[in-house]
């Protein structure tokens, strides 16, 4: 089968680059990586890529096809084919480059440093092994399936605005520890992820769970740590209390409190009366004395009050952690 | 398309953006379709208490399901993006998953609201209007085409991502709004950034951030000789407008973008005034696209 698609090329010792296009024969069985390998094989060997199994496991051959970010070995390029239509092929974004489709992976290395993906454990592990509940597990077995391709961090629309956001991937990763009951610092993770770059940074695009080709759904991940940031009642960030007064409004009038918004959430904000009037004189500032009330506000009310309890239960058994205490586990 | 549908305007919609509230229902008349108001119904709990308290989220979701099976409607109609994953998410949730759906029910039986029996669906307005007899139906109603009139189209996010729970077309090359503005006789631009974010669901907690998102689709549709953008969310509308003065003064570009709601656009080629669709009411003046189309 013919396969036709265009590269962007970089070279970094001319400093030359630009869209090349190459037509070779493949399988129709054939992969992008596959399309790749025949490319370097018999048209340019100076094509630059990485790979490494072939099967979806390992995370090295994550790249973009028409601006999408996929892992090379999970693509079919047949259908595509099929269709007449030609894909550009280009490195990842968000990460710089070093040479054709080759990223530089130490900045998505670092965040992923800095949110401490490993065990904490305040003292010896138990005798024998840990006896984690299955459901204990499901908790955070999709986080678990992450192979650190990148995909999600290349199309991360926040993270393009602001380069130190720690991003989709090491925040999925930090879930999957916060989310472990194993684990003994899930209060000190809470602070390190509450921080300027950390979850309140996400503006929920959801182009990581729409690229994950391993469907670990990181912007789901990311809102696991905002509930439990929430959960424990950690309000210093504006993230955080932007969440709450949707909260509460809930509550108060059943719709969201339009004004009590921008002063509750950043105060400072609240002293730009150049935006504020703006506002109002389009009619878009409703009266906060008279504000909008939900019928059967009752029953929201109530529902409030009856989920508070119940999260405040499941709250106290993440905060006492593994169910069964390390001798017994050990024994 | 449906002859009638439990309709969710949202937040939004029913305070500051009042005017896609009142323009969706001014489309709709013109398309005889017969939007039936939700006694009761709250805010969905927008991704803040999806994100912060996700029961209590799904509880609300459940609730406004219920109360649109109440009024015997198989088919709640949004207009807002972040409404629509919220209620999709959470009915597929319940869908799949009957204890959870007790449970669920249990809780909402507790406080005296309708269970909800998962017999409804929800749909975004542009998915109505953008296919088969819905579509049919707007060709016949754009009488006033908006000939000469150049429009980028504006999706937002949570209308395409995650496509497992809205799945309407491929997020990576939507045509949906395309077709409308077609419709409509005006003419699609395009430009690369019409699939991103707008940033507004951080423009209070990260204002820098979300501005720098803003930023890019206002510049590319500039660029692209667009005479307004178009666009199926409120909240997408309020960054998009409301903001866009400070991301000019953050770009250093007058961009001088009229932002349309989807509702807006379709009331303009079906022949609604100026002033039936509340065009006054946007903070940055229209009048750059609505006097090509009031001119004459």
């Amino acid at each position: 089968m013919q396969y036709t698609l265009k590269i962007e090329r970089w070279n970094p010792e001319t400093e030359q680059g630009g869209l090349h296009e190459y037509t070779v024969e493949a399988p129709e069985t054939a992969t992008l990586l596959d399309v790749l390998d025949v490319v370097k094989d018999t048209v340019d060997g100076s094509l630059s890529y990485r790979k490494s199994c072939r099967m979806a496991v390992c995370g090295s051959c994550g790249m973009r096809m028409d601006g999408a970010a996929v892992l090379a070995c999970k693509m079919p390029m047949a259908p595509l084919a099929e269709e007449g239509r030609v894909p550009v092929i280009s490195p990842m974004g968000n990460l710089p480059v070093v040479k054709d489709l080759v990223v530089d992976m130490d900045p998505f290395w670092a965040k992923f440093r800095a949110v401490k993906p490993w065990l904490e454990e305040d003292d010896a592990p138990p005798v024998k092994e840990w006896r984690v509940q299955q459901q204990e597990l499901d908790r955070i077995m999709k986080e678990a399936l992450c192979i650190q391709c990148g995909c999600c961090v290349s199309e991360c629309n926040s993270m393009a605005s602001d380069p130190d956001f720690l991003g989709p991937a090491a925040l999925a990763k930090a879930a999957r520890f916060v989310g472990d009951v194993r684990d003994r610092d899930r209060k000190g993770r809470l602070e390190l992820y509450n921080g300027p770059h950390g979850v309140w940074d996400c503006t929920r695009c959801y182009f990581c769970n729409e690229r994950c080709p391993k469907g670990v759904d990181p912007r789901d991940a990311i809102a696991k740590i905002g509930a439990e940031i929430y959960a424990e009642g950690m309000l210093s960030d504006k993230g955080a209390r932007h969440a709450q007064v949707f909260d509460v409004s809930t509550r108060a009038t059943g719709y969201l409190l339009e004004t009590a918004l921008v002063p509750y959430t950043d105060p400072l904000k609240a002293m730009d009366i150049k935006f504020a009037m703006q506002m109002a004189r389009a009619g878009k500032v409703p009266n906060p004395l008279r504000p909008h009330r939900a019928k059967k506000l009752d029953e929201v009310r109530k529902l409030h009050k009856l989920l508070k309890t119940q999260e405040a239960e499941l709250l106290a058994e993440k905060r006492a952690g593994v169910s069964v205490d390390r001798e017994e586990a050990g024994t | 398309v449906k002859s009638s549908y439990a309709y969710y305007p949202g937040c939004l919609a029913s305070l500051s953006q009042k005017e896609l509230d009142v323009s969706t229902r001014a489309i709709c008349e013109k398309l005889e379709i017969k939007l039936i108001d939700i006694p009761g119904f709250t805010c969905c709990g927008a991704g803040d208490v999806h994100e912060a308290r996700p029961e209590y989220y799904l509880h609300l979701n459940a609730r406004i399901l219920g109360q649109a099976e109440q009024l015997e409607q198989d088919t709640l109609l949004t207009i807002c993006n972040v409404c629509t994953l919220n209620l999709r998410q959470a009915d597929i949730k319940l869908k799949a998953d009957p204890e959870l759906l007790e449970r669920v029910n249990h809780n909402l039986r507790d406080v005296g609201a309708a269970p909800y029996a998962g017999g409804v669906e929800v749909r975004h307005l542009l998915w109505e209007i953008a296919e088969g007899e819905g579509y049919e139906r707007l060709k016949q109603i754009a009488k006033k085409p908006l000939t000469g009139l150049r429009i980028a189209p504006f999706y937002g996010c949570q209308i395409l991502r995650p496509s497992k729970l809205l799945g309407f077309e491929d997020p990576d090359r939507p045509q949906s709004l395309e077709r409308i503005i077609e419709a409509c006789g005006a003419e699609p631009v395009d430009y690369p950034s019409k699939i991103k974010c707008c940033g507004f669901p951080i423009v209070l907690a990260r204002e820098e951030v979300a501005l720098g998102e803003l930023i890019q689709p206002l510049a590319e549709a500039k660029e692209a000789g667009a005479d307004a953008m178009v666009t199926p969310c409120p909240l997408c509308h309020l960054s998009l407008d409301a903001w866009q003065g400070k991301a000019a003064r953050e770009a250093d570009i007058d961009f001088g973008m009229p932002i349309f709601h989807l509702a807006q656009l379709v009331g303009a080629a079906a022949g609604l005034t100026y002033d039936e669709l509340l065009f006054k009411r946007h903070i940055v003046k229209t009048h750059q696209a609505t006097d090509k189309i009031y001119a004459q």
